[in-house]
């Protein structure tokens, strides 16, 4: 890929507020269209907006949070254009003062540091959701309109162009969403809350590319979109100043609207809100409100329990297996906490995309997993085994080792299983002794084997060793 | 607080339907009302009736703001002002003709009708809110009627049609359920036979509502000011007024400061430096927000309605054009103007910080001055038929005198004060921000000392 690719990403994250930003409405329960739904979401005439105080403190806080600078006082404006899904066709966002500006985000990416800087922090209302009934956009028979999230609180962060690929873009949005699930301001369950505009480049005019939905399809949208660009260039075209929409279902970007058909927004402020005023001493309170984040908790993990980087990184990018790791380490070894946490646990977590809150795990029953391995009842090999039932079914572990038959075979019993693998692969012993290392390994195999996987593979290599050195 | 007190009878509900019904044809055949109801509720108001202008919602009454886009709509919850004067007792009995959401200063934009003076019926009733205040001219019967102001719209129909008319300080009285125009301008007032009846009115409508983040807590009791004594009271002619109204106008309005005076006011010329500027402010924020606010209305959710045809952008670009008149039309697009990328500093912008200099020129007025006293029209209510040959910028022209002190969220009391050419002559009377109780006494104090006024056999 091209040295010349810049990325800049408008992201919308859901501020987890029981009501919505301007009305008392929740903000989840009823699913039934257009059931949590008022004359102020609809955009009645006559009714109006009120502030929620609570979503403009969470925004303060992500705008601390990712070290912006915020006003004195803010305001809201509105942002005016068509659209089904909009009840008052304008959207009251931030435009002139947003609550956040000039921030930066540090993340790690194979093992480096990046920072990206954050143009700014906003808070926003969210529309409602169409439904294209009998095909496409474009080729639907018709459309219905759900309100029920409309009004719901949005926090925009706008960055500037400085990722450079669509993995980069990718782990910006994993650390963004990390951020504020720390700050417990954002639902991390539902990649669906999590919505980016992209602006591209590859050298030439850049392509706005709109509409993307999580994690996995931010990175897929960018890499298309990166080639159409790159494929332009190769053709000896020019890439057009223009809006795109990413297409979930092809994997494609499509033109929305070249420059000149650019929408103006003709923003005003919305003169039903008033300043808002953000004093020295709320900003403070909320301030000292903001816990120990990712990569602040990641140094300390590594200072102070002695983890590696990586497994540092793996059990602070989820909240709540943060949290379940400081409250084991007080109470067992934290080097093997660690281990299975950052090891087993984050790679079943991961297989079935799925966040510790959202599984099966919780402390109690990973607690019972680190004391069976504690007491040489089961291998860490046998840990992951088990994990990997009880990450996503309601299990007691102990119940799942019996099932397994899992025991962790040690002592005598080990002694004899490698007293008759080196007594059966004699070549394989006369073939380590003349230096080939890997019959070593051949070996631990068989032991492995014969053990049924319940042997530490570590302690079989020692002993092993130490039989074949009498 | 007691109704009979400032009514100037208790109202019997019996007689009041009776003559209401007999008179309907006669208001309808004025246009001054757009749809009857009435249903009597006990409570310290003993069913005072109210009549509502049409932007202002009552839960499940038709309320279209005069616009044939809002055709049909019957919101499904209370204007505050409604609560409130449901709450205590009152009665909402009419909606009243205005023009389309407020665009026009002779009600000659409204789709259902356009209202006729009651006395004259060539005449037009002023505007925006003229079914409202014609109808307070025509209808002798105890009742307060609701009107809105956004530069105007208040005061200068009462003074075309010979009523009391009260514009509160902007946050007095909430906005919930008031169909918007300019929502930093807009503002709901009462409007009456007497000034006893408006402080009534505002008593029951105003205070600090959370639906409404603008709103603050109100005095209460306007009421008490009544029947006090002004001998003493600053009165400032601003000069700039006088000058720009007609002859015969200002005659009027003099002969009503001498009564002040004589009452033992102290009267004394001012200067009001930014009185020209007004007006062009006025009519870049206004539209600004309006074109914003008429967005919405667009053939779904409520109002007008057709098969729907095409994409979106035709369907709605055929309802609203369909939907708006030309008037709506026309601010919509000065309003897109005026706040597009590249125009919005010139224009909206500085209208916005021409407007805090207006607000600065009345401040620094009010440190001489309790209260002012001008014109308030340039001239009595216009003939429909001259009306309708006017160009836009003659009838915005109109709003002059009453533009900046609407641009500067202050309060301003109509009270009738003679006559020219046979028409009634309004006495303006504006405060600083919240003292209303000073304009309503000052008004009293020369409505007790005119006399009653002679009002047209309708």
């Amino acid at each position: 890929m091209s040295e010349e690719i810049k990325i800049g990403l408008e992201t919308h994250l859901q501020l987890l507020t029981d009501s919505k930003l301007f009305c008392g409405c929740p903000t989840t329960g009823e699913d039934n269209p257009n059931s949590r739904v008022c004359p102020t979401c609809l955009g009645m005439p006559g009714a109006r907006p009120r502030l929620n105080k609570r979503a403009v403190e969470m925004g303060i806080k992500v705008a601390l949070a990712l070290g912006c600078e915020t006003p004195e006082e803010m305001n809201f404006s509105r942002k005016t254009y068509f659209y089904p899904d909009m009840p008052k066709n304008f959207q009251i966002t931030q435009f002139s003062v947003p609550v956040g500006k000039n921030g930066e985000v540090t993340m790690e990416l194979d093992g480096k540091e990046k920072t990206v800087r954050i143009k700014r922090v906003h808070i926003e209302e969210d529309p409602g959701k169409t439904k294209h009934v009998g095909g496409a956009v474009t080729s639907s028979d018709y459309v219905l309109v759900d309100y029920n999230r409309s009004g719901i609180p949005l926090c925009e962060i706008v960055t500037e162009p400085d990722l450079k690929s669509p993995e980069e873009a990718r782990a910006f949005l994993r650390k963004l969403a990390d951020i504020f699930e720390y700050l417990e301001v954002y639902d991390s369950s539902d990649e669906g809350t999590i919505r980016s505009d992209a602006n591209v480049s590859t050298g030439g005019e850049r392509a706005e590319v709109k509409n993307i939905t999580g994690f996995k399809d931010t990175e897929k949208a960018l890499r298309y979109e990166i080639r159409r660009q790159e494929n332009l260039k190769k053709r000896g075209r020019e890439v057009e100043r223009e809006t795109r929409a990413y297409d979930d279902s092809s994997g494609t970007t499509k033109s929305l609207r070249t420059k000149e058909e650019e929408a103006d927004y003709g923003y005003i402020f919305e003169p039903d809100l008033t300043k808002i005023e953000i004093r020295s001493d709320w900003k403070e309170r909320l301030g000292e409100e903001i816990p120990e984040l990712p990569h602040e908790k990641k140094k300390r993990y590594v200072k102070e329990h002695g983890l590696s980087k990586e497994m540092a990184a793996a059990i602070c990018s989820d909240f709540d297996l943060a949290k379940c790791f400081e409250a084991l380490a007080k109470e067992k070894d934290t080097k093997l906490v660690g281990n299975i946490l950052s090891g087993p646990v984050k790679k079943v977590l991961n297989y079935n995309e799925i966040r510790f809150k959202e599984s099966e795990l919780n402390r109690e029953k990973l607690r019972k997993v680190v004391e069976m391995v504690e007491s040489d009842e089961i291998t860490e090999r046998n840990a992951e085994m088990i994990i990997r039932d009880i990450a996503v079914e309601d299990k007691d572990p102990e119940k799942v080792k019996e099932e397994k038959g899992f025991g962790k075979v040690t002592g005598d019993k080990l002694e004899g299983t490698v007293e008759e693998v080196v007594k059966a692969n004699k070549e394989a012993v006369k073939d380590y002794k003349q230096g080939k290392d890997e019959a070593l390994n051949h070996l631990v195999g068989q032991i492995m084997k014969k053990s049924g996987g319940n042997a530490d593979p570590q302690d079989a290599r020692k002993l092993l060793m130490e039989r074949i050195e009498e | 607080m007691s109704a009979r007190e400032f009514i100037r009878s208790e109202v019997d509900h019996e007689k009041f339907k009776e003559e209401l019904e007999a008179g309907t044809e006669k208001l309808r055949e004025l246009d001054l009302i757009r749809s009857l109801g009435y249903e009597t509720n006990d409570g310290k108001l003993n069913g005072l009736p109210f009549a509502l202008k049409d932007a202002i919602c009552s839960k499940d009454d038709p309320t279209y703001a005069g616009s044939k886009i809002l055709e049909g709509y019957k919101p499904p919850f209370d204007s505050t002002v409604a609560r409130r004067i449901k709450e205590k007792g009152g009665a909402i009995f009419a909606k009243t003709h205005q023009d389309e959401f407020g665009f026009g200063t002779a009600s000659i934009t409204c789709a259902f009708g356009t209202p006729k003076n009651p006395w004259d019926e060539e005449r037009c009733c002023g505007g925006s809110s003229g079914g409202a205040a014609g109808l307070t001219a025509a209808l002798d019967l105890p009742h307060i009627s609701l009107g809105e102001s956004t530069g105007g719209s208040i005061s200068e129909p009462a003074a075309f049609s010979g009523v009391v008319g009260l514009t509160p300080t902007y946050g007095v009285v909430s906005r919930y359920g008031l169909i918007n125009f300019a929502n930093s301008l807009d503002k709901i007032g009462p409007m009456a036979r007497n000034v006893g009846d408006v402080a009534l009115g505002l008593e029951v409508i105003s205070g600090k509502d959370k639906k409404d983040q603008t709103t603050v807590e109100s005095e209460g009791n306007y009421t008490e000011v009544l029947n006090k004594d002004i001998s003493g009271m600053k009165i400032g002619l601003p000069k700039q007024y006088f000058d720009i109204a007609e002859e015969g106008v200002s005659e009027a309005v003099m002969e009503a400061v001498d009564v002040m005076e004589d009452l033992g006011a102290e009267v004394k010329k001012v200067e009001l430096e930014m009185t020209e500027a007004a007006l062009p402010t006025y009519y870049i924020i206004a539209p600004s927000e309006a074109s914003t606010n008429l967005a919405k209305y667009c053939g779904m959710r409520y109002g007008m309605e057709e098969e729907p045809e095409g994409d979106f952008r035709k369907y709605f670009s055929k309802i609203r054009g369909e939907g708006f008149g030309e008037e709506a039309k026309r601010r919509v697009m000065l309003g897109t103007y005026t706040r597009m990328a590249g125009y919005r500093d010139k224009y909206y912008l500085k209208a916005l910080k021409v407007r805090r200099k207006i607000i600065n020129d009345f401040k620094k007025a009010f440190k001489e001055v309790d209260v002012l006293a001008a014109p308030t029209a340039p001239m009595v209510a216009p003939k429909i038929k001259e009306v309708k040959k006017m160009d836009p910028v003659e009838l915005y022209k109109l709003d002059k005198l009453t533009a900046p002190v609407n641009l500067a969220g202050m309060p301003q009391l109509n009270v009738p004060c003679g006559f020219h050419n046979d028409m009634p002559v309004g006495l303006h009377l504006l405060g600083d921000h919240f003292d209303e109780k000073k304009i309503l006494k000052a008004g009293h104090s020369y409505e007790k000392k005119r006399g009653e006024l002679d009002y047209p056999e309708v």
